[in-house]
Parts: C-alpha cells; sequence; structure tokens
C-alpha cells in the first residue's frame, strides 16, 4: 500500500518533488510572506496562500484595493513565497521558500477568485460570514487571480535558518 | 521616513529578510531579531544568502493571532526597506523606509477605505487596456 507521500506524489510526477511536512506547511500555514519586485527592489506582504496539489502550483487572490502586487507581477513575473509562521495551523515550525513565476488574471474580478473558495473556507472559515455582506465591501470582492508556478523550493525543517536548507526543484 | 516605532516592532516574534537574488527572484529567510538600546537593529545571520554585507533588502516583521475555531486575527505588520551590514556575525539593519498596517490602530473597514484610490487606479487601468 502506498504511503500518504507517496499517493500525492504518483499523481503528478513531473512536479517538484517534496517531502510531507514541506507539503503539509503549505496546506495548513494560514499566511505566506510574498515577495514581488519593483523597479528591482522586494516588496513583501503577508498573504494568505493556496496550494493545489494537482497542479503544484500556489495562488494568492488580491483585491483589486491592494493590488500593487498585481501591477508589480504584470512588470515582473517572478515572485517568492515564505511559509515560516506557524501559527492558528496544526503543523510544526517549519520555513519553506518557493522561488517561482506568477501570472495575473484580472478577466474576471467579480468571480474568478471564487473557485479558490473551499480553500479559503479550510483557512478562514469564517469567510462566508463576510461573503454574506459582500455588497458593504464592493471592491474588496473584487478580486486578482495571482498564479504561481514554483521553480525552486528551498526549506529549513524546524525552522532552523542558521544550517543550509534542502533544495528541490531547479 | 514615516517614524518607526521601535516600542511596537519589538512585540514581533521574529523578522523575515528579502533580497533580490542574482537570479532576479526574491530570496525570503526568516531570522531572529532583536533591538539594542540605542534602537539598533541586530538580526541573526542565516545561512543563507551568504553574501548580505551592504545589501538592499526589505525586512517583514508579521504577526497574526490564530483563532479557536480556525482562522487568525490581531493582523499586524511592519515592512522596512534599508540595508544590511555584517558585524562580528550578526547583521545590523538600517532602516530608511516603512510601510505598516496594524488592525487595532486602522480597523480593516477603514483599511478598506483609505485604499479606495489603489482600487480606483487598478480599474482605470483595466478600462484603458480594454478600450486601446
Amino acid at each position: 500500500m502506498l504511503n500518504r507521500a507517496a499517493r500525492q506524489n504518483r499523481v503528478r510526477p513531473d512536479l517538484i518533488q517534496v517531502p510531507l511536512w514541506v507539503r503539509e506547511t503549505f496546506d495548513s500555514y494560514l499566511v505566506c510572506e510574498f515577495t514581488t519586485v519593483k523597479s528591482g527592489k522586494p516588496v513583501t506582504m503577508p498573504l494568505l496562500p493556496f496550494y493545489l496539489p494537482d497542479s503544484g502550483k500556489f495562488v494568492v487572490t488580491s483585491s483589486i484595493l491592494f493590488s500593487k502586487k498585481a501591477e508589480n507581477v504584470k512588470k515582473n513575473p517572478k515572485v517568492s513565497l515564505l511559509f515560516s509562521n506557524p501559527e492558528g495551523s496544526k503543523a510544526g515550525k517549519h520555513a519553506v521558500l518557493v522561488q517561482g513565476i506568477a501570472h495575473a488574471d484580472d478577466s474576471d474580478l467579480d468571480h474568478g477568485w471564487e473557485k479558490y473558495l473551499s480553500y479559503w473556507r479550510k483557512k478562514e472559515p469564517y469567510i462566508d460570514a463576510y461573503l454574506a455582506e459582500r455588497e458593504k465591501f464592493g471592491w474588496f470582492w473584487k478580486r486578482i487571480v495571482v498564479q504561481v508556478e514554483p521553480k525552486k523550493i528551498l526549506a529549513w525543517k524546524n525552522g532552523d535558518t542558521s544550517q543550509a536548507p534542502e533544495e528541490f526543484g531547479a | 521616513m514615516t517614524s518607526l516605532d521601535y516600542q511596537r516592532l519589538g512585540n514581533f516574534g521574529y523578522a523575515v529578510i528579502t533580497l533580490i537574488g542574482d537570479d532576479g527572484f526574491p530570496f525570503s529567510v526568516s531570522t531572529d531579531f532583536k533591538i539594542l538600546p540605542d534602537r539598533k537593529i541586530v538580526l541573526q545571520k542565516p545561512a543563507r544568502p551568504s553574501k548580505l554585507d551592504g545589501k538592499r533588502v526589505n525586512v517583514l516583521f508579521n504577526h497574526i493571532t490564530g483563532l479557536p475555531g480556525g482562522g487568525y486575527g490581531d493582523r499586524r505588520y511592519m515592512l522596512v526597506w534599508g540595508t544590511t551590514h555584517e558585524d562580528h556575525g550578526t547583521l545590523r539593519f538600517d532602516p530608511e523606509s516603512l510601510s505598516e498596517w496594524d488592525e487595532k490602530i486602522l480597523p480593516f473597514d477603514q483599511y478598506c477605505a483609505k485604499s479606495a484610490p489603489q482600487g480606483a487606479k487598478y480599474l482605470g487601468m483595466l478600462q484603458a487596456s480594454a478600450e486601446a
């Protein structure tokens, strides 16, 4: 019988293969530190990330109210996501850096992001209460979908960044 | 720069250093930090990137509090741009500019209202793009 990690990896062997603890970090950490590049400078913001196991990609969504990150992605698609904060999750403390190429999709601001609601609910169960008042925060719910294809993953087990990370991909 | 509140900064649990690597990708790493009595910010030097002396970086200090039923609140962050200098095995961080949000200081609905010009700008860009 295949163990859990093997079952997950069996679906897409072409994806970057990572240990189970890294995968659990992706699935359970509530926030990541998402960095875009503006005029050669990093801009890092805390964001709610979603990991899509079937494609191995990551998704963050952004209201047009806080859309500078999407503007940056359109000019420079190189981004990173650091998972370093286990607060509110049941996972252990680790640090995992994902470097990848991002694509900002603003073709359907009102509904394009809704396909990720099931992921959102798992991390913020109260989101439906806010959705019920959608008209109250109209522009907050006009959302850009930023999808990230990972190119390289670096992982520090137990979050000990004084040691060299394990590297996956690239 | 906008005044950096060292007292509030000291309440964060750790720091995330980010710089742009030679390959053009951002590189972020978490590390510990402390604030000395003379308001110098000292970061623990991570193993990677190996060279951080004189590098232009941003340092994110971020906090959330997990909620018993899932999700999180008590959101606050300080994003500080500046330069790191290697100093006896640690990194001295010289801050230059700051962006921050603390929902206890600026509630989320007010933060949204304050950000309306960016929303209007983005919609304007989309409109212009559609008409081009």
